[in-house]
């Protein structure tokens, strides 16, 4: 293997992590790197659009307005209208910390970062964020339906009918782990058909794929939060539905 | 070309090896989830809360705003209205009154043309009933004469005879 070697003109890295320890935990040093300036920048952002709050809105503001009103529609959309207030920061940060990250990763050259372990590459392209985010869109739905139904929320575990008990109950590990795997699939899966098109063919040819990868990126940060919202809206509204709108 | 695939599949051994590996879970899960966590509420703070704010607050304003112009334009339109009533109203009043007067201007014609006539009659009458009398009066003075006429041709007669 070691003769192949010096006709590698890209190196790809996958599994590999720069481990960082703290105080007995190890911690993967590049996803908190990147990570870190995702949400320095997220925050930067929204800092300067609502620095100097103008009525008729112009500039960052607009634009920050529009993200907002997405979200919102994301949130009302699955939730319904009476609910979906409180949701919006969890829905909507869910939405942008995926969808910069995604981006990050697939416009910021990091390779030309080098650190002496593992690489740079967006945050979501790491299993522990992905599960991280899945693990709290469960915590946020059973939450939603226990401060909403009380106790009641069991029964959505046997209806419509008790028979469909197992599957009500398998429904709650498969949804984490559905919305981490796709998230984390669809984003490293771009990232390596970058790379392995990088190594093939230096140039033009991964553009497509890139621009692709960009459109992947966000609807993969759309899917994941109008999922999360969906099983919160579910969450609140029951099964039975007794109480649309 | 399959060398380049194969040294992909190397790496990913090499790295799982060492103990890393994709499905490598380790304190960085819990991190990110607080961090998450940390963002969403610094978010919430930042930029949902004041710009939802803006938001409602200026829906408030535009419907406030278009329920005011709806309110102003329903009374504009009522104003037109009313004024195209009155309009109509005063058109109506005009017509009457110029109907009105035709007739009175008809009316007094008739009236005066009539008096003209009564009056002509009249007059005639008058005349007729004058010539009438002058012609009872020649009558009876020329009745007068023929009764003197004939007396004196009587006594005339006689008194050639008597004599």
């Amino acid at each position: 293997m070691l003769m192949i070697h010096p006709l590698v003109l890209a190196k790809l890295e996958v599994g590999e992590h720069l481990y960082w320890q703290v105080g007995g935990l190890k911690l993967h040093g590049q996803v908190f790197l990147t990570s870190w300036l995702v949400i320095g920048a997220l925050l930067l952002v929204s800092f300067l659009a609502t620095r100097n709050i103008q009525r008729v809105p112009s500039g960052l503001q607009n634009f920050m307005e529009y993200a907002l009103e997405f979200i919102r529609d994301i949130a009302k959309n699955q939730i319904g209208e009476k609910e979906y207030r409180p949701w919006v920061p969890f829905v909507g940060t869910l939405f942008l910390f995926i969808f910069v990250s995604n981006w990050s990763g697939a416009l910021i050259p990091w390779k030309l970062i080098h650190l002496p372990s593992g690489e740079l590459a967006a945050p979501t392209n790491d299993i522990n964020t992905t599960v991280a985010l899945a693990l709290l869109t469960s915590l946020a739905y059973f939450y939603a339906g226990f401060s909403k139904r009380g106790l009641g929320y069991f029964a959505k575990y046997i209806e419509p009918t008790p028979i469909l008990l197992p599957i009500n109950i398998l429904e709650d590990f498969t949804k984490p782990l559905s919305l981490s795997f796709r998230l984390f699939g669809n984003i490293l899966a771009d990232e390596l058909v970058v790379a392995v098109l990088v190594l093939l063919v230096p140039l033009f040819v991964p553009l497509p794929v890139m621009v692709l990868g960009l459109f992947t990126s966000a609807i993969q940060a759309l899917i994941f939060a109008t999922l999360a919202a969906a099983y919160i809206g579910e969450a609140i509204e029951g099964h039975g539905g007794e109480e649309h709108g | 070309m399959t060398n380049f695939v194969w040294l992909l599949a190397v790496e990913a051994a090499d790295a799982v090896e060492e103990g890393g590996g994709l499905f490598d879970f380790d304190a960085t899960l819990p991190l990110m989830a607080v961090q998450f966590v940390l963002l969403a509420v610094a978010l919430n703070a930042l930029f949902y809360k004041p710009l939802g704010k803006v938001l409602d607050e200026r829906d408030g304003y535009i419907s406030s705003n278009r329920v005011d112009a709806a309110e102003r334009l329903a009374k504009a339109e009522k104003i037109a209205k009313q004024y195209q009533q009155e309009l109509a109203e005063t058109r109506r009043q005009a017509q009457t009154v110029i109907a009105e007067a035709q007739e009175e201007a008809q009316k007094i014609a008739a009236q005066t043309v009539a008096a003209a006539q009564q009056e002509a009659q009249t007059q005639r009458e008058q005349v007729q009933r004058e010539l009438d009398e002058q012609k009872n009066q020649a009558m009876v003075t020329l009745e007068q004469q023929v009764d003197g006429l004939s007396q004196q041709i009587l006594d005339k007669l006689l008194g050639a005879l008597a004599v």
